[in-house]
């Protein structure tokens, strides 16, 4: 066993959480021979921030894209709201309520801001046009863009178009909202613009699995700090613990590298 | 006169030592040739050749002539039903070995060559000509035109028959006749009258009939006794019976006059000759020639029939290229890949015109449903040009869609879409802006391509302006015609892909910003 790996929380029972919003066990995912994720055991309680950390190529994309089975797992187990996520999984019923969202916003450039938001719940929720479209104005306006609805995506800002992809998945009415680096590619003012909107919906209790670098969120919002490390994790603790007193070397190493940076 | 009787003796020679099988045979096989089928009678013409057959008014698939005279006399003997079939002249005898037709009538010599496959009867005498332009010394023998150009109708027997007197030349130390071959005869006749050829060989009977036109443009200036080029003779598949039959009723239309009316309503008479030894001074451009052209009924449809070829193949072409673009675009590597992967290099290998001829002449020849009358040119057209351009539109929308970022599969997937979602309605429209463009170029190209078709005697704009020349010999006005037609059609679709364009304004930020403003 790697002389880093953190044991199976105490609390953690073999048997995996029926009343977690997500609970993993044993879960792990190859690329080929490559294991990009090795036996994974974790739970998030309903309305829970997390915030996954660690080095490039640790596998933290992989994990999250494992929840809406973009990136489907292949061995362990994964339930969502009490469900069993494999390959009978209804993955549209999955999609509608795991939203995502990308660190190049991955925008419809050819669908204006209003029709990129109200695209998939008028396909996948068979929601009215109307209904959908004043869900959009109302998600638009919390987003702070309610004056850009009738704009394509390539007239936008990078933070402008990020907002455009949270509101999108928003439109779906997700229960729980996966980011993957959502502010990389942000210049600092747009930055903290798409964190505060992210503080917004953690604030409405809304579940939420961030792969972010951004302190303002995983020092005062996140409730539990993943650390990962060559597809394992290495440590599961509150941000205040992890910030000052980390267990591994791993994790120390990566917060020194991070604070010069 | 005296040519014709000879022909009347000789078939009677021969009906007379045929006739008692003749009566046996009909007893038995019900008095029909084999190769009428289902109380029909097919024959295949090139109608480029007045005045035995070709094209009269604007309807191309009715061609006139004597050769359709016979054919309809033949098929009321034999109480069936005719069914002409009208193409390019090279395609004449595939297409009688295919069994496509039954017979074969378009003013073709009756050559021992020929008869090696096919069986041949004559029907009428003529005699070979040389033409040149008006105001050229008439000449006394083939030696003189040693070191000239001259231009015969490819398919034809005339090539194989110059060569022989090259052979001649060439050994009594002389230079040899230049040939130029050309597809029609209308073709042929042009070389001479703009001067770029010396002159050209051809049939006495044609040349009576169009005195007309041709009056002080040409004449003829050598008719060299060959005695192998006298007679023209239907041809139909080797078969002892129906030879027979063809005979008995070739003499019978000789005796009963009908064979001499239908000489008569078509001039073909030794008096047109005397016509042929006047000169005149050629005309310039003749504009109401050419309005009337272009505002044709014949025209028209020429034009719609391209359209309709053009624009159904390459429908059929993109419809069928998708899918294939798709799988060759996905990950790893199937037979079904390289199955694509050949038919790609094959189909875009492969000259269009042979795809065509071999959809054509070929196909029978393995399935003999192509042979029926439901595969028709405008199918094998279609189908040849959807095949071939697929191969090219394959190319075009494999880089349209690996043009489409990999991002935008990934969020669509991540909204709940289905894989027919994503392609409807977030791969497809950013991949069409990208194919647009080289589709229609692809398109114009095709458009242009459909000519091709005149060969297995499809009656787009091209065959109809060859038919309509052929015919007047005003082939500067035709020409122009046509060319007017196409490059409306080009203009046309040239307009249709900026007002397109203008659509992937989402694409451009300058322009999306003038748009919504
Ligand atoms: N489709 C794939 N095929 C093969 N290997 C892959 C694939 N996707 C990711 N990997 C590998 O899996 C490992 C984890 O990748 P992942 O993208 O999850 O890393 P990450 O932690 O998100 O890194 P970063 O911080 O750079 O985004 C990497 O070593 C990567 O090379
Ligand atoms: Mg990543």
């Amino acid at each position: 066993m790697h002389p880093d790996l953190q044991q199976p929380d105490a609390a953690l029972s073999a048997a995996p959480s029926e009343s977690a919003m997500i609970s993993v066990r044993n879960m792990s995912k190859l690329y080929g021979e490559f294991v990009a994720l090795d036996r994974l055991n974790f739970d998030v309680q309903q309305g829970e921030k997390i915030v996954v950390l660690g080095p490039s190529g640790s596998g933290k994309s992989t994990l999250i894209r494992t929840f809406n089975r973009i990136e489907p797992h292949d061995s362990g187990s994964i339930l969502i709201d009490g469900k069993v996520i494999d390959e009978k999984t209804n993955l549209t019923q999955l999609r509608c309520m795991v939203g995502m969202v990308f660190q190049n916003y991955n925008l419809f450039p050819h669908l204006s801001v209003l029709d990129n938001c109200t695209l998939a719940p008028q396909l996948v929720r068979n929601t009215p046009k109307k209904e959908a479209e004043d869900m959009a104005r109302r998600f638009l306006e919390q987003v702070g863009i309610p004056e850009q609805a009738n704009k394509y995506p390539i007239q936008l800002s990078g933070g402008q178009q990020q907002r455009v992809a949270i509101a999108r998945a928003l439109c779906m009415q997700p229960e729980v909202m996966l980011f993957d680096e959502p502010t990389a590619a942000l210049d600092p003012e747009a930055i903290t613009g798409v964190v505060s909107i992210m503080n917004t919906l953690a604030e409405q209790g809304i579940t939420t699995l961030c792969v972010t670098h951004e302190m303002a969120f995983s020092r005062h919002i996140a409730d539990k700090i993943i650390f990962m490390d060559r597809g394992r994790i290495l440590e599961i603790t509150p941000p205040e613990t992890f910030f000052t007193t980390p267990q591994t070397e791993r994790a120390q190493a990566f917060l020194d590298q991070m604070i010069r940076y | 006169m005296f040519r014709k009787s000879l022909l009347a003796f000789a078939i009677s020679l021969g009906v007379s030592t045929a006739l008692p099988f003749a009566a046996s045979a009909q007893d038995a096989a019900g008095d029909v040739p084999s190769f009428v089928q289902n109380g029909t009678l097919t024959v295949c013409t090139n109608p480029t050749l007045p005045p035995m057959t070709f094209v009269k008014g604007s309807d191309a698939s009715k061609p006139e002539g004597m050769d359709i005279d016979v054919a309809q006399a033949l098929a009321q003997r034999w109480h069936a039903k005719l069914s002409i079939i009208p193409m390019d002249f090279t395609g004449l005898f595939p297409s009688l070995g295919a069994q496509r037709c039954g017979m074969v009538l378009s003013g073709i010599i009756q050559l021992p060559a020929r008869e090696k496959n096919f069986d041949a009867i004559a029907y009428q005498d003529t005699a070979l000509t040389v033409v040149a332009r008006a105001n050229t010394a008439p000449i006394t023998s083939m030696a003189d035109l040693s070191g000239k150009t001259i231009a015969v109708q490819s398919g034809t027997s005339y090539a194989t028959r110059i060569n022989r007197e090259n052979e001649a030349l060439t050994a009594a130390g002389k230079l040899p006749i230049i040939i130029q071959q050309y597809p029609t005869e209308d073709q042929v006749v042009q070389q001479v009258l703009i001067g770029r050829v010396f002159a050209f060989v051809s049939q006495d009977v044609e040349l009576y009939f169009r005195q007309k036109q041709l009056h002080g443009k040409v004449r003829i200036i050598l008719k060299p006794d060959y005695p192998d080029y006298r007679h023209f003779a239907v041809y139909f598949r080797k078969n002892a019976q129906d030879r027979i039959m063809v005979q008995t009723a070739i003499a019978a239309l000789e005796q009963d006059g009908t064979l001499q009316a239908s000489r008569q309503k078509w001039s073909i008479s030794a008096q047109s000759e005397q016509a042929l030894t006047q000169d005149e001074s050629a005309s310039s451009f003749n504009w109401s020639a050419f309005f009337s052209a272009l505002t044709s009924l014949a025209f028209f449809k020429g034009a719609c029939i391209t359209l309709a070829v053009a624009l159904l193949s390459h429908a059929i072409a993109i419809v069928i290229s998708i899918p294939m673009a798709i799988t060759l675009n996905g990950r790893g590597n199937s037979v079904l890949k390289a199955v694509l992967k050949t038919y790609v290099s094959v189909f875009r290998g492969a000259p269009t015109l042979l795809q065509l001829l071999f959809i054509w002449n070929a196909l029978p020849q393995f399935f003999p449903i192509f042979r029926e009358q439901w595969f028709t040119p405008f199918l094998a057209t279609l189908v040849a040009l959807a095949i071939n351009e697929s191969a090219y539109q394959v190319e075009i929308n494999r880089s349209a869609l690996s043009a489409v970022d990999a991002g935008q599969e990934l969020a669509a997937d991540a909204l709940g879409m289905n894989r027919k979602q994503v392609y409807r309605h977030v791969i497809f429209p950013q991949a069409l802006r990208i194919a647009l463009p080289p589709t229609i170029n692809d398109f114009i190209s095709l458009l242009k391509t459909t000519s091709l078709a005149s060969v297995i005697s499809l009656q787009e704009l091209l065959a109809i302006t060859q038919v309509q020349v052929a015919r007047t010999f005003e082939f500067t006005e035709y020409y122009a015609a046509a060319l007017v037609y196409y490059l409306a059609m080009v203009f046309f679709f040239l307009f249709l892909q900026k007002r397109v364009e203008r659509r992937f304004s989402w694409a451009d930020r300058k322009k999306a910003s003038a748009n919504a403003s």
